[in-house]
């Protein structure tokens, strides 16, 4: 028995259980206020246009610089894998396999779970629900990792001076990766897991 | 089975599942028990052990320490002859004067300010209901909780200090500041807080205590 079959939605925020007025598609939770809807509205829509910004920024994000050091004269760029593959080399590998996971194989494993959840919740793919929701849970557990490199960037910059022998200039590529950091994880946040599970001759997405 | 430190006093409640949406009754819960759902294992509803004065403890050991983590040095490098140091501010600042403001204000806000409002407002309602006070706003710290978790981001921040360290190793001397100790200790403590807070327990503390209240 679903909820969704009995015109009973939980509030996104706290969870609670509620019957929705008739003939409307929301309703406003008596425990937290919050507006309660059966699903989230236009998930899927929502969750599509966040993951092709990402998708876009992507690309700016691997190709340009995410800072440049400037030491005696001579500058040298680093983008988010070439920085990654110096700290493989020159510094500790267990680190860097860590970073190399948060920075290179989280963002791309999850735009395409992302893209393979929606994909398969518009087919009405009746396969694997549980081990979907799965990959869901873990998608919305590891995005905030990638962060990561973007927090070294800012400390380096903030070390390493203006005055000194050497200056550290966060570079462009930053921003476009902490546009996809957070492109993601806001389409994770949109995109409802409920809709995993919903019967097929269902109309869903809409409220 | 009623039982006084169950979630719900013994009284049975419908529960949908925020992942599948399965509507199930939640069963009654002692301390240190959590429930799944039948259907997809999504865990529904903790009942944390330590009641209310764990997460108490832990978070405002954890709001003491965050205030030391972000009033001294946090790290400091020393690069021929001279030092330099930062504080966690310091790393959104440094973006900011580099011509990055947007990414300034995503570092600050994921850095300080987000596990600022966490640790403040999870405090916040720990206490109202603990002690059983009618604070203002209680309801509207706890539904934003649940938005803001994923946002704050110490744990990462951390990882990109050990990251820093080791990559600045090379070319200068890195010292730890002051900050950077109660910076672990903080890991530590809003990890265990965490732990042991539940927003869905709270809800219904609060609930029953309004139920009590209309009652009278």
């Amino acid at each position: 028995m679903r909820a969704r079959d009995l015109g009973l939605a939980s509030c996104h925020t706290c969870g609670l259980l509620q019957k929705l007025p008739r003939h409307h598609g929301h309703g406003h939770c008596p425990r937290c206020g919050s507006t309660v809807h059966l699903r989230k509205p236009n998930s899927i829509q929502v969750t599509w246009a966040l993951l092709l910004a990402a998708i876009v920024a992507y690309l700016p994000a691997n190709l340009y610089p995410v800072m440049t050091v400037v030491s005696l004269g001579r500058s040298q760029s680093d983008t988010i894998i070439s920085g990654v593959v110096y700290l493989m080399l020159h510094g500790d590998w267990p680190l860097g396999l860590i970073v190399f996971i948060a920075s290179v194989l989280v963002p791309l494993v999850k735009i395409m779970a992302l893209t393979y959840l929606l994909l398969s919740v518009q087919r009405r793919s009746p396969l694997l629900r549980a081990r979907r929701t799965r990959l869901y849970r873990l998608v919305e557990l590891v995005g905030r990792w990638s962060m990561v490199d973007i927090f070294v960037v800012a400390l380096l910059a903030a070390l390493v001076q203006v005055g000194a022998i050497a200056t550290i200039q966060p570079g462009v590529g930053a921003i476009a990766f902490t546009s996809v950091v957070i492109l993601t994880m806001l389409a994770a946040l949109s995109f409802d897991p409920r809709l995993i599970w919903d019967h097929e001759e269902r109309q869903y997405g809409v409220t | 089975m009623m039982h006084p430190e169950t979630v719900d006093g013994g009284r049975t409640e419908l529960i949908a599942c925020h992942e599948c949406d399965a509507l199930q009754a939640l069963p009654a819960l002692l301390p240190g028990q959590s429930a799944r759902c039948t259907v997809c294992r999504a865990k529904l509803l903790r009942n944390p052990p330590g009641g209310l004065d764990r997460p108490i403890a832990l978070f405002t050991a954890a709001l003491i320490l965050l205030l030391l983590a972000n009033s001294f040095p946090f790290l400091i490098l020393e690069i021929q002859g001279r030092t330099e140091f930062t504080t966690i501010f310091g790393a959104s600042r440094a973006l900011y004067q580099a011509g990055m403001g947007e990414l300034a204000v995503v570092v600050f806000i994921t850095s300080i300010v987000a596990p600022t409002l966490l640790i403040a407002s999870s405090l916040y309602v720990l206490l109202t209901v603990r002690f059983g006070l009618w604070l203002p706003g209680s309801r509207l710290a706890l539904s934003w909780i649940s938005h803001l978790q994923p946002w704050g981001m110490l744990d990462v921040f951390m990882l990109g200090v050990l990251v820093a360290f080791v990559k600045l190793g090379g070319m200068a001397t890195m010292h730890m500041g002051v900050s950077l100790f109660a910076y672990g200790g903080l890991i530590v403590m809003s990890a265990a807080a965490s732990a042991s807070f539940e927003p869905g327990y709270l809800w219904r503390r609060l609930d029953s205590r309004r139920q009590a209240a209309d009652a009278r």
